[in-house]
């Protein structure tokens, strides 16, 4: 790598930093409003959690799983999906696609600046500590009612499952966002992938019918990100008999997903043509 | 009243036009749909009665909880706080019709549209993809035609109150997102009510969210009868003209303190 590459690298994220900077900046200024927010944000996601234990009591199990287990899988998607929420929320596609509705997207590809990390810098919502917070409280009750046997492997490993899970969502965020450059409008079936997606690792994969496990599994490998992962954490068996390495390509995947929704967003970059509003 | 129902067929109008949104909107609720029934059969595992509902009774349920989100629309409804942050509302306000019923004709058209496009088509792919209960009878059919109209009128009158806020402050959305995100739970829509601890029954019966949720879903599987369902149907009453007249009041207020900036 020669000199002026790293420059330019230091040179773009500098510029991230000062974009990132000046939004964090701008939306803890009414300082009560914005500790209010997240803690609001924090309880009404919460409520979800809570909920669903006190039904629990009722039941005992999901489908062999206690408690403690599905918190393990509720808190990771928690956690990452407020994560890639407040990175990636400049390619959330509802605020993307109203840049491209509005031709806003034309002022930044006029700057001198790689678009991606522009896009990128254009929002950062920092409120969603709200639902971050709420899911470390929730990986807290998994850690008490779990029983994981802690080991290094597994301490290394589990940040590596929040950042597959994390370049997953966001790289989801992504193609969502570059449909927009021929679809205009935000489409609502993106909303499948990411929230539905969300939504569904947040439970054992093997309650869901086989098409759409099977779906979610070779498709849209989703669930190699955290249902495969918590097999291992909790020591429990495949109940679908696949190699012993799945719980370990979570982050292969992850990334893979994120740089392909690059690839197709440059494609998208290089064909976009402006509304002309 | 004649410019009550222009506005509502306008509004009728608007929505029917959305057509791609409608089929995206129906395979979204389809899928969040499917998920949460498999969560419920999960539960249920070999049972096959808990608190009164079969395992098909909350497969159903699941099918009505999505079918009524957009009709009632009480996880997100912005459009009051909107035009206050717009400056709208002055042209609102000058109209020859009260604020409340210039809002609630407009939403009116889009409910009815809501509960057919979205409601009832939900409930026919349900039926596609599982067995689900259906009601039965004139009775139960009158109890629920009373039951679904009640309880749009309880989520439009929480709706505008929690719009309302807009009046007072610029992050009304945050209140918004408050306002809406315990109705999630406390309605009965996340999970049945019947199947939490009593406390918890008690303490969402005092809110007036199960009027707009567990009421009809109990209405529909046949969970609530004779005097029950009469004291349900009497609460929603209840609500609708409590929370109106508590509109009515604050709205005065508000009113009072609107400063629309200019530009």
């Amino acid at each position: 790598m020669n000199r002026r590459y790293i420059q330019k690298l230091g040179f773009t994220f500098a510029i991230y930093w000062r974009l990132i900077a000046i939004q964090m900046r701008a939306q803890v200024q009414y300082r009560v409003s914005f500790l209010l927010e997240v803690l609001s944000a924090a309880i009404t996601m919460s409520m979800f959690f809570i909920s669903l234990s006190l039904v629990f009591a009722r039941f005992g199990n999901l489908a062999g799983w206690t408690l403690g287990e599905v918190a393990f899988l509720w808190a990771i998607v928690e956690v990452a999906f407020g994560l890639m929420d407040m990175i990636f929320s400049g390619f959330d596609p509802i605020n993307f696609g109203r840049r491209v509705r509005q031709g806003t997207l034309d002022q930044l590809l006029l700057r001198p600046v790689n678009i991606t990390i522009q896009v990128l810098g254009d929002d950062f919502v920092l409120r969603r500590l709200g639902r971050i917070c709420e899911g470390f409280i929730i990986f807290a009750v998994a850690l008490k009612l779990a029983h994981i046997d802690w080991t290094l492997g597994k301490l290394l490993y589990l940040p590596c499952v929040v950042i597959g899970l994390v370049c997953f969502f966001g790289g989801l965020f992504i193609v969502g966002a570059t449909i927009t450059f021929w679809t205009v409008d935000s489409i609502e079936a993106m909303n499948i992938l990411t929230y539905g997606g969300s939504e569904m690792l947040s439970y054992p994969a093997h309650i869901y019918p086989d098409w759409l496990r099977r779906t979610f599994m070779y498709i849209v490998p989703a669930l190699f990100l955290n249902y495969y992962p918590a097999l291992y954490f909790l020591h429990k068996p495949d109940p679908f008999g696949l190699p012993a390495i799945m719980p370990f390509v979570a982050p292969l995947v992850g990334i893979g997903l994120l740089w392909g929704s690059l690839v197709f967003w440059r494609f998208g970059i290089r064909h976009y043509q402006s509304t002309g509003t | 009243m004649r410019l009550f129902w222009e506005l509502t067929k306008l509004s009728f109008q608007r929505q029917l036009t959305y057509r791609a949104a409608l089929v995206a909107g129906l395979a979204t609720n389809l899928f969040f749909g499917i998920l949460r029934a498999s969560v419920l059969v999960a539960l249920y595992g070999a049972r096959t009665e808990v608190a009164g509902m079969s395992i098909r009774d909350a497969i159903t349920y699941t099918a009505l909880t999505q079918g009524i989100i957009t009709y009632l629309s009480i996880f997100g409804w912005y459009d009051l706080m909107n035009s206050i942050a717009s400056g709208e509302v002055t042209a609102d306000l000058l109209k020859p019709l009260s604020y409340f019923r210039f809002w609630l004709a407009q939403d009116l058209g889009r409910a009815i549209v809501a509960f057919f496009l979205r409601g009832v088509s939900i409930m026919l792919l349900y039926m596609l993809i599982y067995d689900i209960t259906l009601p039965h009878g004139i009775e139960q059919g009158l109890a629920l035609t009373a039951a679904f109209s009640l309880s749009w009128f309880v989520s439009f009158a929480w709706r505008f109150l929690v719009n309302l806020a807009a009046f007072w402050t610029p992050n009304a959305k945050g209140v918004g997102r408050f306002a809406f995100g315990i109705a999630w739970v406390l309605s009965g829509f996340f999970m049945p009510l019947r199947f939490f601890p009593a406390w918890f029954i008690t303490l969402c019966n005092f809110t007036p969210f199960p009027s707009m949720v567990n009421t009809n879903i109990e209405i529909y599987l046949g969970l609530l009868t004779g005097a029950a369902l009469w004291q349900a149907l009497l609460l929603q009453v209840v609500w609708a003209v409590g929370l109106t007249l508590l509109c009515q009041a604050i709205l005065r207020r508000g009113v009072r303190h609107l400063v629309v900036q200019g530009g």
